[in-house]
């Protein structure tokens, strides 16, 4: 056969290193810059790209009517992000940009700026380096569809767009009690935000334009442009109801700007699910493993594998099982490893529960090589785990499993010869509930990624909520 | 001419998809730690070679007489024109331009002049 022609075996460890880099979003904006600004000279283009640095800098956009909170929501995001903060007033004011006086002239003239020399205004001011390195957050701009449409033309894209919404009647109120600080430009309101420090009260000034005819005039005016707006950035943007505490309003907005789009690179679920005993960590792996064909794997079983392979490694783990004494980490580790090498775990990803027990397996476990990309904590209470494993039972004649509240068996015969897994009583399964909960707050700090869930509910809402978090990307991290 | 035709004739006229096949190529085996100063280095590399023809090849001529050997299985010192075509395209380079016929036999030598040729060229046009 024809060595050089294909399938190839790709070497596990590229793939691993390309999702741990982002090799394939770092190629991908690479392209798309190409794209839009094709320039001549690619591979100066390239270098230059590439050393204007990182391309996971906040872009956002924070639009919606007037008094919806844009303002203090944008400034938030900065502060969090530690983004520049930008605003068309700002903007038309910045004396630095080439364009300002024109800017200026046409405000005391006609007072309104043309789009165009806005987008060049915005053009000049974005490629400033703060804005480069540290990311931005525009606040209120565009205002209209052919604005958003000009932005394009010229290649500024955000990341994300946050729209804020709520009924009228709310802003309007909102508006009528508005207040300004004329030094910080801090917005504040008579009824909802008013200013702790005393300094500011006294020189809080009523802003123009809040009368409720004005207010009703701007808000017919941005309802009428904000579908148009939203059709320019139909695939990233997120709607989020400004009728809510702020705090609120800004973990969402926050939530949303942290995430990443849905992403077409090769994605190798390798999944480790964590939790007590009847946290249902096997029924979890057998629905992935059926909807994803992922290769589900427990370490007990692999242990029990090795011992009935009468193996050499098999002979020195068969005491430890027979004692129930805890097999060496050495030995578990290279059942394990020699487990994951395989070439089913390396096309289709794996699902692996009951290990790491503790943070120096999850430690040797990264320092073998094999780091799972979804970590998920399985909660439950300790009550809920006793009553779900001790009244488990089993037919000994069909097999079938039963559950004394849950499952009960509608056959009397069947019930009578119910026999119960030793390992199934109260005291054992709270001393290994225990044991769990020692080691998980360890664990949880090791994962830093980890997903927690909440166990006590239907098992296909759980695994609805696993599904969800391996289709999404993890979201960036925050330093 | 519509915008994405005009990006697919962009990206064929520069030959994007080959630049970042290589370069994919290139990060993937060396892996290092910091991609994008890698990346950045490949690049002034790539710029520097249209100078000096010193380009940061992904093959060097051990890789090919290992290439070789192993299609020359049977140790014959040739190989013949499909397995010289499915290497050349399993490496990323065109086969479009060959002038040997269905019959004719490739030494080790000729494959390795004519990889090295092609890689030359393929860098030279970015």
């Amino acid at each position: 056969m024809d060595a050089t022609s294909g399938p190839h075996q790709i070497p596990p460890a590229m793939a691993l290193y390309a999702e741990k880099h982002r090799i394939f979003e770092l190629m991908q904006t690479l392209m798309e810059a190409l794209l839009i600004y094709r320039p001549a000279d690619p591979v100066d283009f390239l270098i230059e790209h590439l050393q204007k640095g990182r391309d996971e800098v906040p872009r956002v956009l924070v639009l919606g009517p007037p008094a919806s909170g844009k303002t203090t929501i944008s400034r938030w995001i900065c502060k969090h992000l530690s983004a520049t903060y930008l605003c068309p007033q700002d903007l038309a004011e910045d004396r630095k940009l080439k364009k300002s006086k024109e800017a200026l002239s046409c405000l005391s003239r006609q007072g309104a700026i043309p789009d165009e020399l806005w987008v060049t205004l915005l053009e000049e001011r974005l490629s400033a380096q703060d804005c480069v390195r540290l990311g931005w957050v525009l606040d209120g701009f565009p205002e209209t569809r052919n604005q958003a449409l000009l932005l394009q033309e010229k290649g500024i894209a955000p990341r994300h767009v946050v729209v804020l919404y709520a009924p009228d009647t709310v802003l309007v109120e909102r508006n009528l009690g508005k207040l300004l600080d004329p030094f910080t430009h801090e917005v504040y309101h008579a009824t909802f935000d008013w200013p702790v420090d005393f300094m500011v009260q006294r020189r809080l000034v009523a802003p123009e334009g809040i009368s409720e005819q004005d207010t009703a005039g701007r808000l017919l005016e941005s309802h009428r442009n904000i579908p148009g707006i939203l059709q320019a950035y139909s695939g990233n943007h997120k709607a989020i109801n400004a009728d809510q505490p702020c705090v609120d309003v800004f973990a969402q907005a926050l939530h949303f700007v942290q995430s990443r789009p849905l992403s077409k690179a090769p994605f190798l679920p390798r999944v480790l699910l964590l939790g007590p005993p009847g946290s249902g960590k096997r029924l979890q792996a057998a629905l992935l493993a059926q909807r994803y064909g992922l290769v589900s794997l427990r370490l007990g079983d692999l242990l029990r594998e090795k011992v009935a392979d009468r193996s050499p490694l098999g002979e020195l783990i068969r005491p430890s099982l027979e004692t129930s004494y805890p097999v060496s980490d050495n030995v578990v580790l290279r059942v394990l490893r020699d487990r994951l090498n395989q070439p089913d775990c390396l096309s289709r990803g794996w699902v692996l529960h009951g290990f790491p027990r503790d943070v120096d397996q999850a430690a040797a476990m990264k320092h073998t090589g094999f780091e799972p990309n979804r970590v998920f904590f399985l909660n439950l209470p300790v009550e809920v785990a006793v009553q779900r494993v001790c009244q488990r039972a089993t037919d000994p004649v069909s097999g079938e499993r039963y559950h004394s509240t849950f499952k009960p068996p509608t056959d009397t015969e069947v019930n009578q010869r119910l026999r119960q897994n030793p390992r199934d009583q109260p005291g054992r399964v709270e001393v290994k509930v225990d044991l769990y909960n020692q080691q998980v707050r360890e664990l949880e700090e090791f994962y830093e990624d980890g997903i927690p869930l909440n166990a006590d509910q239907d098992p296909y809402t759980i695994f609805e909520h696993i599904e969800s978090c391996l289709v999404k990307p993890l979201p960036a991290s925050r330093h | 001419m519509d915008r994405e035709e005009e990006g697919r004739r962009y990206l064929e006229q520069h030959k994007i998809p080959e630049l970042f096949h290589n370069l994919s190529a290139l990060l993937l085996y060396h892996r290092p730690e910091k991609p994008r100063e890698f990346l950045i280095q490949s690049l002034e590399k790539i710029k520097l070679a249209r100078m000096t023809n010193d380009y940061p090849y992904l093959m060097d001529e051990s890789n090919l007489n290992a290439m070789f050997d192993m299609l020359d299985t049977a140790g014959q010192g040739y190989i013949t024109l499909p397995q010289y075509k499915g290497a050349l395209q399993s490496m990323g380079l065109n086969t479009d331009d060959i002038m040997y016929l269905d019959t004719d036999t490739i030494t080790s030598d000729v494959f390795k002049e004519d990889v090295m040729k092609k890689f030359a060229a393929m860098w030279a046009s970015f």
